[in-house]
């Protein structure tokens, strides 16, 4: 009987010990070892960022292949949006318009007054932080963590550590940078802490994300503290990082426990990840990161907020008209390169103009990153 | 039955590898299955001869660097629930539907505590019990797997 050579060399007919090469125990041990290795190795050792790289690099394609059924949905979404609902946003939006371009004006002013009085006071000029427009492209793939994906990379000049906002409030921080994408940790995930400041009578503590609950805790604040539900977290600004003035969360519960010296404080964060597009990834003003007392720069918190509001407009005009007249991207940096003595002295007099109830900042907080 | 082809094998890794690129939104992040797990176990015990442990590992390797996790994490834990499939191969050819179902389903369990146990290594929370409910759509998946590419192939009485 003639038989084809297929049907010969059919691989599932053969003995064991012919195809399968390794046995598999020892197929397993190797290749279990080496995961664990490279797991230590990517825990503790950086060298493997670069092979992360590569390969998101060559995922890309496929990443875009698998995001476009979402897109079109997307596009089609809009498409079919109904002129009744175009009408009204319209009408909305040219009323905010109105309103901002009247509070613009008095800006405008406002920041050529404080810019004067910081020059007469010697103080230390605001940050005016250059922001990048980024888009979310998903929620993390990974459900333990707090992580969302931009649309924007190191081949956009993006850093890890930059802070990222929308327009209600903190979002993040960028953790991990790819050619084109990068990926952003929530504000409640547990491995990210962010300095803040009640905004009714500028305490200053840290909150810590909760991990999976959407919540941010305060630990470590005596219950004799003055803070109550309802209260407005902002950041601090003492870390560099975040822009002072930034929401950040509202308080919504308050447990004081016998036993504990400490008030269980819960709040809830402002910005909304779930429900924008858009966000505005933040440049880390460039300090000398080696110098603790650096960073506890003084600055006025809602000078800082509003300045930060003013690149908000100049990034999206950048990208509205692509015509910039007065570009955010030489912001006047005078932060940088001054001794800390002369900064602590600063203080209380730059302090003056606007917000006299700033009590005198500690230079800096413990802080887990 | 004719041995399966390797471009078949390669084309359904890279298929199950743009699912798990796909953007979940919330809901579906809780009910994604394992699209590389699923597809890479079936094709270890239909076709052993393309795919070996390294493959499956490699698989893992892709899910870690797609998903940004620990790399080496879901590699080493692929690993494992390919080497507790392969070591039953030759008999899991024989078995029933309901007795394979059953099996599997116990793989896929093995694979989502092995996660589980090393996230809480590296200090991780309890989640809370939607995470074992990939192991039904990681059953469905298989299911899928089982109409599209047949049942596991007995081998010939000779």
């Amino acid at each position: 009987m003639l038989k084809g050579i297929h049907q010969q060399l059919d691989p599932q007919e053969s003995p064991a010990f012919f195809i399968q090469g390794p046995k598999p125990f020892s197929r397993l041990m190797f290749f279990c070892t080496l995961s664990l290795v490279m797991m230590a190795v990517d825990a503790r050792f950086d060298y493997l960022s670069q092979v992360r790289q590569w390969f998101s690099t060559a995922l890309h394609p496929l990443e875009v292949i698998a995001s476009a059924p979402n897109e079109w949905g997307r596009n089609i979404n809009t498409y079919f949006t109904s002129h009744n609902q175009l009408i009204q946003d319209n009408f909305k939006l040219k009323q905010q318009a109105l309103i901002d371009h009247a509070a613009l004006q008095r800006l405008a002013t406002v920041d050529a007054e404080n810019a004067h009085l910081r020059t007469l006071l010697a103080g230390d000029a605001p940050i005016i932080p250059e922001a990048t427009l980024g888009e979310v492209m998903h929620m993390g793939r990974d459900p333990f963590s707090n992580i969302i994906t931009l649309n924007r990379g190191s081949h956009h000049h993006i850093t890890p550590g930059q802070a990222v906002v929308d327009e209600q409030g903190v979002v993040g921080q960028i953790t991990r940078v790819y050619p084109f994408t990068s990926e952003v940790t929530l504000i409640t995930d547990k491995k990210l802490s962010i300095p803040i400041q009640i905004e009714r009578n500028q305490l200053r503590a840290i909150a810590f994300g909760e991990g999976k609950r959407n919540t941010l805790d305060i630990p470590y604040l005596p219950t004799s503290v003055d803070i109550k539900v309802g209260d407005k977290l902002v950041t601090s600004g003492i870390d560099g990082v975040y822009p002072a003035g930034l929401a950040v969360a509202i308080v919504t519960q308050i447990k004081q426990s016998q036993d504990s010296p400490f008030a269980k404080i819960i709040s809830r964060p402002i910005a909304g990840v779930n429900n924008h597009k858009h966000v505005l990834i933040l440049k880390v003003p460039d300090s000398p990161a080696t110098n603790p007392m650096s960073e506890s720069r003084p600055m006025l918190q809602r000078n800082n907020a509003q300045h930060l509001d003013q690149s908000v407009v100049d990034v999206l005009q950048k990208n509205n008209a692509l015509v910039d007249p007065n570009p955010v991207t030489t912001p006047p940096v005078l932060d940088a390169g001054q001794p800390p003595d002369t900064e602590m002295t600063a203080q209380p007099d730059s302090a003056v103009p606007t917000d006299p109830v700033a009590p005198p900042t500690p230079p800096t907080t413990p802080e887990r990153r | 039955m004719k041995p399966v082809k390797f471009s078949t094998f390669f084309f359904t890794l890279l298929v199950g590898l743009i699912f798990q690129l796909y953007p979940w939104s919330n809901a579906g992040i809780i009910v994604r299955p394992d699209f590389l797990l699923v597809i890479m176990l079936y094709w270890l015990l239909q076709a052993p001869y393309h795919c070996n442990i390294g493959w499956v590992w490699f698989a893992g390797l892709l899910v870690d660097l797609s998903t940004g996790s620990l790399l080496g994490q879901h590699a080493l834990t692929f690993a494992i629930t390919a080497f507790l499939g392969l070591i039953y191969q030759r008999r899991l050819v024989l078995f029933n539907r309901w007795q394979l179902y059953l099996y599997v389903l116990f793989l896929f369990g093995v694979e989502r505590g092995l996660i589980l146990l090393l996230k809480l290594f590296a200090g991780g929370e309890l989640p809370d019990w939607t995470y074992a409910f990939p192991i039904v759509s990681d059953l469905i998946l298989w299911q899928f797997m089982i109409i599209w590419f047949g049942e596991l192939t007995r081998p010939k009485k000779l």
